[in-house]
């Protein structure tokens, strides 16, 4: 049995879930890496960039308590932000013609241009949070669905900004899966950090009794606009990632869809823990590819198209109904080894 | 024997809010729980409403099981709760809130019966027949509970502090009200009561609970003294060394 | 002053359509503190139901054809069905969860629901005309014309209304299910039977949301598997700005969002008009800004300290 009696030790285990998690994700890039194959590594990128606006789903929802429908819409923003940047440079102007001179006409590299576009969304989140963080829990995760459906309604009419709904073709393909992996690790660490800091603690405390966590000093709306713009934050460059991804961009793609499958993915997975974060990802990946196949056919055997929506809708209903904490039951991976007397099982259930 | 609760366990998620208590209460009588803060004492009462569930041991109503059941089905055998905190339902008005009283019973005509004479037992709910509940005074809520509680005829009425939140003579007049229902309509009445004086004046038989386990069980006469209920009640021995010091 | 007119019974009729709306939401809030995601998705099928499944662009009417009573009868009924075995299915397990958590579950099943229109009926829009005599003009006075439907709707929103009241004022059911809106588990110590209530609030919202159905395909002449979900959200609105947990509140926020609505489309210049539907949440948000519980205050607003 391996204690955790030297202080590199301890330090691997406190940060395990982390360490964990990445490794696993590595060993999976690595191996499809190796295969050579295309479409698996469509699959996996796709998936990683997934894992990065879940994981920011879970930086908020988690922490706060506030289910939130609107940070596609930050995926939204992050995405043509990032488009305006990095898009087409001989064709920009026929795609979004009202565009203004200074982003017609220069281009960035992506990882500045994701960046921006993670700032851009962020700021959206500040302006929109000021107004939703102060309604109750259910107002506010009223006011996100509003939020996101403002933004795509937006978003679509702004059709000389965005090509309305047309797609925007030709932004490089710079997204590989050793790409989506770092970006997923960076976001995995910043959620695993915000969420043990002591403004994710005070976040956690108003989930659990806002009366008592407002006695105590805290400053609920404060902490809840930190935590949304956060996550806005990375949902904003899981956009760019996005776009650099598929290559083209469409309004269509960030609307209800999206939103159903991210927030299904963190439910599943279980919406109080960064390990079913990534746990939702996989295994909801891997049954709507499996899905999508029997969708187009395998032999001459073939279910009806949208099986695979329906599917994750009803695995959905059955996990909410069954067992709402998702197939972590909201635990974090834990240290299997024999824990220092001082901290018994401290891994296992995150407060 | 009326009601019997027999050795109950009672959880809440893994911590046990009660452990192995007991209360029997016959026909006719008043019986009454005290103990001090989170004794258990609520409890004990939801327990037998069947808003909580035994993780052990059963309860028992004129010999039939009646842990487990909903709350409904509770109230429709017989029992009936005044819960904590007098829950008038204030949108609706005095009337309306009796009403929801008779929502088990389908005699009509007995109904129709019941509810002037619970009106005459309170003239004050008579009064003020159509205003709304929520602008009624705390006494005022108190006999409206309780008048909505007798409304569904039940053979035991159970009631949580009745002396909450009211004036000592106002809670003087709830008293005389309950025993005065005992005696003419022979309602059998378990109260749980956070003053032991009170009770001692009330009861024909006492319980006292502490922690979550039943400490003291006796008749009302023999224990008018006090002594040992109040050590039942602090957990100590009077004149002892302990005497004087907070009990944990 | 005839173009003013022509904008009050507009706005009338928008927002008896959103009061009706939010009503639907507001029934199932108060007895049960769910918000519910899938009405609008009742909505949607209660106008699905009345073609032929398939997925041919010009519908073909089934029950759509039907004398107007049964087809208004029927469709009620479809929805009124799938709101009940809803509550049976879905929403009666997670009852003891907290409102966040049915919340996703509404959200869940009206995705799911929405889908399976997809499925059945494909993706594309349809074209469906029933009541085609209701899309017409009535000419008022000299110089104000109204659309006939916008009359019916503001006629059908207070028949509904007022039986809606009566019902829950002067019937047994009526007043155990105000008393269960208000405190569930004091109800059901009094032996209010839960599950009756809780259903017939599934059964009220969901002859809401048929009635409902029938008249936006009526108006709109057009079925999108996604048509519920933009209505659903301004019924949210509606709510959280008239009071969530209160009735009347529904019915003011309903009106509120409606003339709002209409105001906007009638002053807003013209390249702006794409935008109302943001204006109108922007307004909100400021009104949410000032008041944060909404004009009509209820317990169910109020924390318990």
């Amino acid at each position: 049995m391996i204690e955790a009696n030297t202080p590199l030790l301890r330090l691997v285990r406190s940060f395990w879930p982390l360490v964990m998690i990445s490794l696993f994700l590595l060993i999976i890039v690595a191996a499809v890496d190796l295969t050579g194959d295309i479409i698996l590594a469509q699959t996996l990128i796709e998936g990683l960039v997934r894992i990065v606006i879940v994981a920011a789903l879970y930086m908020f929802i988690g922490n706060s308590g506030i289910i939130s429908f609107g940070h596609i819409g930050f995926v939204l923003v992050g995405a043509y932000a990032t488009a305006w940047q990095t898009c087409c440079p001989y064709t920009r102007e026929m795609f979004m013609p009202g565009l203004p001179e200074y982003l017609l006409n220069t281009s960035h590299h992506f990882i500045p241009a994701i960046l921006l576009g993670g700032l851009l969304a962020a700021l959206v989140a500040l302006i929109a949070g000021f107004a939703i963080m102060r309604m109750s829990g259910i107002a506010a995760s009223i006011g996100t669905f509003a939020f996101m459906m403002v933004l795509y309604s937006a978003y679509l009419r702004w059709s000389t900004w965005t090509s309305g709904a047309s797609s925007v073709i030709g932004l490089p393909t710079t997204t590989t899966p050793w790409v989506g992996y770092v970006y997923a690790v960076i976001t995995l660490a910043a959620a695993y950090f915000y969420s043990r800091s002591k403004w994710g603690l005070a976040l956690r405390s108003s989930r659990d009794d806002e009366v008592a966590a407002k006695a105590a000093g805290v400053n609920v709306f404060g902490q809840r606009l930190l935590a949304f713009v956060i996550s806005a934050f990375f949902c904003g460059m899981a956009g760019g990632l996005f776009g650099h991804f598929l290559g083209m961009l469409t309004v269509d793609s960030f609307y209800l869809g999206m939103t159903f499958i991210t927030l299904s993915m963190l439910v599943v997975g279980g919406m109080q823990s960064l390990t079913g974060a990534v746990v939702g990802v996989v295994m909801l990946s891997v049954v709507i590819d499996v899905l999508r196949r029997l969708e187009t056919g395998v032999g001459s055997f073939s279910i009806p198209s949208s099986s695979a929506e329906v599917g994750v809708g009803l695995i959905l209903l059955i996990i909410l109904i069954f067992r709402r904490t998702g197939l972590t039951g909201n635990a974090e991976i834990y240290w299997p080894f024999k824990a220092d007397i001082s901290s018994s099982g401290a891994m296992k259930r995150q407060s | 024997m009326l009601l019997e609760v027999k050795d109950i366990t009672v959880h809440y998620s893994r911590l046990p809010a009660l452990r192995e208590v007991s209360v029997t209460v016959n026909e006719g009588e008043i019986v009454c729980i005290v103990g001090p803060n989170g004794a258990g004492k609520s409890t004990t009462l939801l327990a037998i409403s069947g808003v909580l569930n035994p993780t052990h041991g059963e309860i028992l109503f004129d010999g039939d099981k009646i842990n487990g059941m909903s709350a409904e089905a509770v109230a429709r055998s017989g029992i009936s709760q005044v819960p904590e905190g007098r829950h008038v339902f204030t949108t609706l008005n005095v009337e309306e809130n009796l009403r929801i009283g008779t929502s088990i019973r389908k005699d009509r005509e007995n109904i129709e019966k019941d509810f002037k004479h619970i009106l005459e037992i309170f003239p004050v709910l008579a009064e003020r027949r159509k205003q709304a509940a929520g602008k009624l005074s705390g006494g005022e809520q108190q006999m409206l509970v309780i008048g909505r509680a007798l409304l569904t005829n039940p053979r035991i009425m159970t009631i949580d502090e009745p002396s909450l939140g009211l004036a000592p003579n106002l809670v003087d007049r709830v008293y005389e009200t309950l025993i005065d229902l005992r005696r003419s309509r022979g309602l059998t009445l378990l109260i749980v009561e956070q003053s032991s004086e009170r009770a001692l004046k009330a009861a024909d038989r006492l319980y006292v609970l502490r922690s979550g386990q039943m400490q003291l069980e006796g008749k009302a006469a023999d224990l008018r003294d006090g002594q040992k209920v109040r050590q039942a009640y602090f957990g100590f021995e009077e004149g002892s060394a302990d005497d004087g010091k907070v009990a944990f | 002053m005839d173009y003013i007119i022509q904008t009050v019974i507009s706005a009338l009729s928008v927002g008896s359509f959103y009061a009706l709306g939010a009503l639907g939401i507001g029934l199932l809030f108060s007895v049960l503190r769910l918000i519910n995601f899938a009405h609008g998705d009742f909505i949607t099928i209660g106008g699905f139901a009345l073609i032929v499944p398939s997925s041919a662009v010009v519908a073909t009417v089934a029950i759509g054809g039907l004398h107007p009573a049964i087809m208004i009868v029927a469709i009620v009924a479809i929805v009124v069905a799938l709101a009940v075995i809803s509550y049976f299915i879905v929403f009666q397990h997670s009852q003891t969860s907290s409102p966040a958590t049915m919340m996703i579950v509404s959200f869940a099943l009206g995705y799911t629901l929405q889908n399976l229109v997809v499925m059945i009926y494909g993706g594309r829009p349809k074209a469906v005309n029933i009541f085609p005599s209701l899309t017409g003009q009535v000419q008022l006075s000299d110089g104000v014309s109204v659309q006939i439907l916008q009359l019916v709707i503001i006629a059908v929103t207070w028949v509904l209304l007022i039986a809606l009241v009566l019902f829950l004022k002067r019937t047994r059911v009526g007043v155990q299910m105000r008393a269960a809106a208000e405190d569930f588990r004091m109800a059901r110590m009094l032996g209010v039977n839960g599950k009756n209530v809780i259903a017939l609030a599934f059964v009220l919202s969901g002859g809401l949301a048929g009635i409902m159905s029938i008249l936006f395909v009526t108006q709109t002449g057009v079925l999108n598997f996604r048509m519920g979900v933009p209505i659903m959200l301004f019924f949210f609105i509606a709510t959280v700005i008239g009071g969530m947990g209160s009735l009347v509140g529904a019915v003011v926020g309903g009106y509120s969002v409606g003339i709002v609505s209409v105001v906007l489309s009638a002053i807003l210049p013209e390249e702006l008009r794409g935008f109302r539907d943001a204006c109108v949440f922007i307004l909100v948000i400021v009104i949410l800004l000032v008041r944060p519980q909404g004009i009509v205050l209820t317990k169910a607003a109020k924390e318990r300290v």
